[in-house]
């Protein structure tokens, strides 16, 4: 087996008290794609903004990329670490046209200026992307457009671990197939990916090396592809029942305003 | 020219300036006019600026624009260089007759306040600008005007004619010696003629110890267009009282302006827009931020009058909020006399959006440019529409460079 991308162990997060990750473990090697799914609720966006260090949980664990330590680092150092996620729900910012936001970006993680205007246009075409290059970041664009777009940004930054969330949530079939065409594009020996989703629609398009299972906050079952056949023939209830895992109950505590953020598109 | 051979009309006014300058008192934060600021000096502070000597050079902004259809150069309030080209510039005496040789000074009147007053009992010949009917020009009409000497208050008299059915743009650029504590004074009245289309920019950009007390006036004639593009960057304590009247049927005025203060600056905006005449449209839009200690201020007044049916109105002020210490005053208001109209006005004051910014360190940007990517963005909504695109590179670089000064600061 090659080397490790992203190594996670014993990964716990919690939001104002309220434990959402329960010891997360996961390895990704070089080379691979690695599915998460699970039910809403499960976890999975959470562990996306944990791994790319954003702000409001309490965590501990470790995460590494390719061995050097990460759970420390800021946001940005993370991604210069290269670690890169698409977000589930990309924010749109007015006035900044997605060409300088590359530019810069590209620039700041060591790229000169040359390159990094070469390696846009490059991807731009490669992808379709040109006619957004002049256009404000995630501005009125069309859900698809968004993932796309996510997937171009990520193609220009040339990451060594995706993370890619709910890539396909949101896209009718041709979406869906153009940006799965665009991250198997992506593989390589020096790229690992995590794709989290929920549906195993994405997975007829982006074969994974391995499939997890996540149930409440912690990976409960992994294997190959035909992890995600199953879900797809019986549900989360099939799993469950093979691993003898209770349904879910009511949520003990009575619902916080921040339970019902980490459930809502709003994505706080 | 010396002020006494003044003829009668221009004597007059100088003499209602007088009167208002020994009646008027400095205003407090009592008088509604002034609400949200503390004037800390007195007009006595500085002398009457000498006759003007030495100029300030070429700036980013001139050499931004490049070719000009012609313009003037004001030094302490005088008239130092006049460049007609392909408009009309007069002395105020030696307008020809017709409609607008009566406006000269005319459009604020002294009794507003104290240094209004003081203009007009003071100021030396400013200049008539004249864009003549009919003629479409193509490079824009640059007035320079500067403030050079420390100590001194200067009053710039600029009074701008759309002729009919023209189409021009003119560009104000305030500037003043580095270092120099002074008081620049103007008063700028514009009137846009029938069916003209005529675009005001001004540009503010003084240097740090410098303060501003400046009127703007601007009434529209029948089917006439106004633009207006602002950008407020310099200046201890810089006022921009500016008042827009759309007098004439049908006439229009859009106004996009952005300002940034820093460090202990006091950037203060007064604008008061008058419907009319009927089926006027206003649509003013400021954005604005403030970072260090640096306060904002933005009253916005809009008065709908009887006979101004059919108007639609609106403004808007946004402005970001960049540290602990900054402040921002931004009310809008509503007077409405008619009920056929649509009017709307919004009002926002915040600090940068914590989802973008995580959004932008995600792509491997650290936290301070990020913030600046996100100012850049902010601004760029307005400096994108500017009538005189030249006016957004230096802008956009002045607001990188002042925003980049105070996250330094910060960190240290």
């Amino acid at each position: 087996m090659s080397r490790t991308a992203l190594r996670v162990r014993d990964l716990q997060a919690s939001i104002g008290g309220l434990a959402i990750l329960k010891g997360v473990d996961l390895e990704v090697p070089f080379g691979e794609v690695h599915a998460i799914m699970g039910p809403n609720g499960s976890g999975k966006s959470t562990l996306c903004h944990v791994l790319a260090g954003k702000p409001g949980y309490e965590v501990s664990g470790a995460v590494a990329v390719d061995g050097v330590s990460i759970v420390d680092l800021d946001v940005h150092e993370r991604a210069r670490a290269g670690l890169f996620q698409a977000l589930q729900y990309p924010v749109s910012i007015p006035g900044l046209d997605l060409a300088v936001l590359l530019e810069e970006a590209a620039v700041s993680l060591g790229v000169g200026p040359e390159e990094a205007r070469e390696r846009i246009a490059t991807q731009a075409r490669r992808l379709g992307m040109e006619r957004f290059l002049g256009r404000s970041v995630n501005g009125d664009l069309s859900g698809g457009e968004k993932k796309r777009s996510e997937v171009f940004q990520l193609a220009v930054l040339e990451p060594r671990v995706m993370v890619l969330d709910e890539i396909d949530s949101g896209l009718d079939i041709d979406s869906v197939r153009e940006v799965a065409g665009a991250v198997e594009e992506m593989r390589s020996d020096e790229v690992a990916v995590l794709m989290i989703t929920h549906y195993s629609r994405i997975l007829n398009y982006i074969r994974p090396d391995r499939v997890h299972i996540m149930m409440d906050g912690a990976i409960v079952d992994s294997g190959g592809p035909e992890i995600a056949d199953e879900l797809e023939d019986g549900g989360y209830s099939a799993v469950r029942s093979r691993l003898g895992i209770a349904a879910p109950k009511a949520p003990s505590k009575t619902a916080t305003v921040s339970d019902f953020f980490t459930d809502t598109p709003f994505d706080l | 020219m010396s002020i006494g051979d003044e003829p009668a009309r221009l004597a007059g006014l100088r003499d209602r300036g007088r009167q208002a300058l020994a009646s008027a008192a400095m205003p407090g934060p009592k008088d509604e006019d002034w609400k949200y600021v503390d004037i800390d000096f007195v007009l006595d502070d500085f002398r009457p600026a000498p006759e003007p000597s030495g100029d300030l050079g070429r700036d980013e902004y001139l050499e931004a624009l490049g070719e000009v259809s012609g313009g003037l150069t004001m030094v302490d309030g005088a008239v130092v260089d006049v460049e007609a080209g392909e408009i009309e510039i007069h002395r105020p005496v030696e307008v020809p007759d017709g409609r607008a040789a009566g406006l000269y000074g005319t459009m604020v009147s002294p009794e507003v306040d104290v240094f209004a007053a003081a203009h007009h009992a003071m100021a030396p010949p400013g200049a008539v600008v004249t864009i003549p009917a009919g003629r479409t020009l193509g490079a824009p009409v640059v007035v320079d005007i500067q403030a050079v000497t420390a100590g001194a208050v200067s009053f710039p008299h600029l009074t701008v004619v759309g002729g009919p059915d023209s189409e021009a743009s003119v560009v104000v650029l305030y500037r003043s010696a580095p270092g120099a504590d002074l008081l620049v004074s103007p008063i700028v009245e514009t009137l846009v003629g029938r069916g003209a289309r005529l675009s005001v920019s001004v540009v503010q950009n003084l240097s740090d110890p410098a303060r501003m007390v400046a009127h703007h006036q601007f009434v529209t004639g029948r089917d006439s267009t106004l633009r207006i593009a602002e950008v407020g960057l310099g200046g201890l304590y810089a006022r921009q009282r500016l008042g827009i009247s759309l007098a004439g049927l049908g006439s229009s005025v859009q106004m996009g302006g952005i300002y940034f203060g820093d460090g202990s600056q006091v950037l203060d905006y007064r604008i008061y827009v008058t419907h009319q005449g009927p089926r006027t449209t206003s649509d003013i839009f400021l954005k604005g931020a403030v970072a260090d200690d640096a306060r904002a201020v933005w009253t916005g007044l809009m008065r709908i009058e009887k006979g101004a049916v059919g108007t639609s109105a609106f403004e808007t002020n946004r402005n970001l909020v960049l540290s602990d210490g900054a402040k921002v005053n931004s009310v809008p208001n509503l007077e409405i006399l008619t009920d056929d109209l649509q009017c709307g006005h919004g009002s926002s004051s915040g600090p940068l959006d914590e989802q973008q910014l995580y959004y932008l360190m995600s792509r491997g940007l650290p936290r301070n440019p990020a913030e600046r990517l996100l100012v850049r963005g902010f601004f760029n909504e307005i400096l994108s529409g500017f009538t005189v695109p030249e006016l957004a590179a230096p802008s956009r670089r002045a607001v990188a460079a002042k925003f980049a000064g105070a996250q330094q600061r910060a960190a240290s």
